[in-house]
């Protein structure tokens, strides 16, 4: 991820302050998150249902 | 009113001190006036408090000693002394979870975990250290200092739970409640040489912890033997319908079923963990190799399995937390970001960086490692693996912090739910604690605790104790 891109997705977010006074940190932030989605495998089957459930009851 | 003397008094087990309280043969005032004359000695290097209520404690001895006097006892841990991780909410004190940003949050109301505790008799003796928020590291940039490892205090003790690891092993109090997100309840165990369990998820109700991932959050018992935990499990399990992620189930009388026979039972070790995902320190090693071989010898069948990847979970388990985690800290990360430690501000602005898509990628390809594990659970009664990969490292190198935090296979178990519990393996060449972890299926927790209690009593590492101290 590009620092102007870093900047874009940080100021979209709100991060505005950080970026001003912790760019470092925004920056670090910014790759961590980069590297976990690299992690993830997508799941092959458009119908795989994600963790926890939906459910109807008590919780609603 | 007790045999022994004052001195010891500090390593008493809690189901020891129950079991002398309630025969009358032990004070719960003279218990707790010895912890804190410990605390005021020790915890000026160990920093396990962020705030010590002695006098709170006291009073609530001196009503635990008059209910014993009257033959009247709450339940299994009357008058045993217990620490309470800050981010847990004790009413009238304050709720800080280690951070500036909750300055002045004082609780109104006992968290669910807390009022079960102080029901079955237990006395809380304050609130304890934590990583900011339950997450980051150790920082040295926030109104309390981090707490120390008591194994030798120029070495972290693991987190977020840290002042509860570190109390439980310095013999401050008995037993301690930790959360665990991503291993923190388990961490400090193994950096501090005692027992952490991580209950299945839903076991052990979160209302009134304040909470870093709602999908992850766990709460748990940390103790220094494998039966305290389970007479602390005993009282905190059970279904609380206000906490939307609690389960409806049996739960059982962990203690009583701790000596079962282990003879016969299966045991799934996952050595890729250390030996190819992570690579292991060898003394880490061959210390899991020497458990493996000892439930070998009490009669277990031990068998390698594999799992998903260290790496993969790892990632699955930081997508989820930081994004649940960034609709918690949204606002304050906005608006008070230089309020926050480095660490902590680090890992929790990752969250903004996470799309939708990328959220739910993760929780899609969490049920289908579940189902991975489950058929792996199918298979075997109990899973053995690493905790962590290495000895807890230098508090005071950012580095090491760095490189050797991520080096464990605690998530593994947060994405699942299943429960897993770490404790010593030994201890290496410069006398620091090793780790073992075991992990069960769900609701299944007498299992893990049986077999943890089995290399337990088979490698007596329940005697060990921070020399130092």
């Amino acid at each position: 991820m590009d620092k102007a891109t870093i900047e874009m997705l940080a100021r979209r977010a709100g991060l505005a302050k950080a970026l001003a006074e912790f760019p470092e940190d925004v920056a670090v932030a910014a790759r961590q998150a980069e590297s976990a989605v690299a992690k993830v495998k997508k799941c092959d089957d458009p119908r795989a249902e994600p963790w926890p459930p939906m459910r109807a009851g008590s919780g609603l | 009113m007790r045999d022994g003397t004052l001195a010891e008094l500090h390593w008493l087990t809690a189901s020891d001190a129950a079991r002398a309280i309630a025969a009358k043969e032990l004070s719960p005032v003279e218990l707790v006036q010895a912890l804190i004359e410990r605390i005021a000695k020790l915890d000026p290097k160990l920093n396990a408090f962020i705030r010590h209520d002695g006098s709170s404690a006291l009073q609530a001895a001196r009503q635990a000693e008059a209910e014993v006097m009257v033959g009247r006892l709450r339940g299994p841990l009357h008058g045993v002394p217990v620490g309470i991780k800050d981010i847990i909410d004790v009413a009238g004190l304050p709720t800080t979870c280690h951070s500036k940003i909750l300055d002045g949050n004082i609780a109104t109301a006992d968290a669910v975990c807390v009022h079960k505790l102080r029901g079955a008799g237990a006395i809380v003796m304050g609130k304890l250290s934590t990583h900011e928020f339950a997450i980051g590291g150790p920082s040295f940039d926030l109104p309390w200092p981090p707490a120390r490892n008591p194994w030798n205090i120029n070495h972290h003790p693991g987190g977020s739970s840290s002042g509860s690891g570190s109390g439980v092993a310095a013999g401050l109090f008995p037993m301690a409640l930790g959360s665990d997100t991503g291993g923190s309840v388990r961490n400090p165990a193994s950096c501090c040489g005692i027992v952490g369990l991580k209950p299945t998820y839903g076991l052990v109700s979160r209302r009134g912890v304040f909470p870093l991932s709602f999908t992850l959050d766990h709460v748990g018992p940390m103790t220094r033997t494998v039966t305290d935990n389970a007479l602390m499990l005993e009282t905190l399990a059970g279904h609380d319908p206000l906490d939307p992620g609690s389960a409806a189930v049996p739960y059982g009388h962990y203690a009583a079923a701790l000596e079962r026979p282990v003879r016969g039972l299966r045991v799934g070790f996952v050595r890729h963990f250390h030996e190819v995902d992570l690579p292991a320190e060898p003394e880490v090693t061959a210390a899991l190799d020497h458990v493996a071989r000892t439930l070998q010898l009490e009669g277990m069948e031990v068998r390698d399995v594999t799992l998903p990847s260290l790496d993969e979970f790892r990632a699955i388990n930081r997508v989820i937390l930081q994004s649940e985690a960034w609709a918690i800290h949204e606002k304050w990360l906005q608006q008070r970001p230089g309020d926050y430690a480095q660490l902590s501000r680090r890992q929790l602005m990752t969250g903004a960086f996470f799309t939708a898509g990328d959220y739910t990628h993760a929780a899609r390809r969490r049920l289908e490692m579940i189902a991975e594990v489950e058929a792996v659970l199918r298979e075997v009664d109990v899973l053995l693996c690493a905790s962590s990969m290495d000895p807890a490292c230098r508090i005071d190198r950012p580095a090491d912090l760095e490189r050797t935090y991520p080096r464990q296979a605690r998530t593994p178990f947060n994405v699942t739910g299943h429960p897993a519990l770490a404790m010593m393996s030994g201890l290496s060449a410069d006398g620091l604690p090793l780790s073992v972890q075991f992990a069960g299926r769900y609701f299944d927790e007498a299992t893990v605790l049986q077999v943890a209690r089995a290399w337990e009593r088979a490698s007596g590492v329940d005697g060990k104790h921070p020399p130092i101290l």
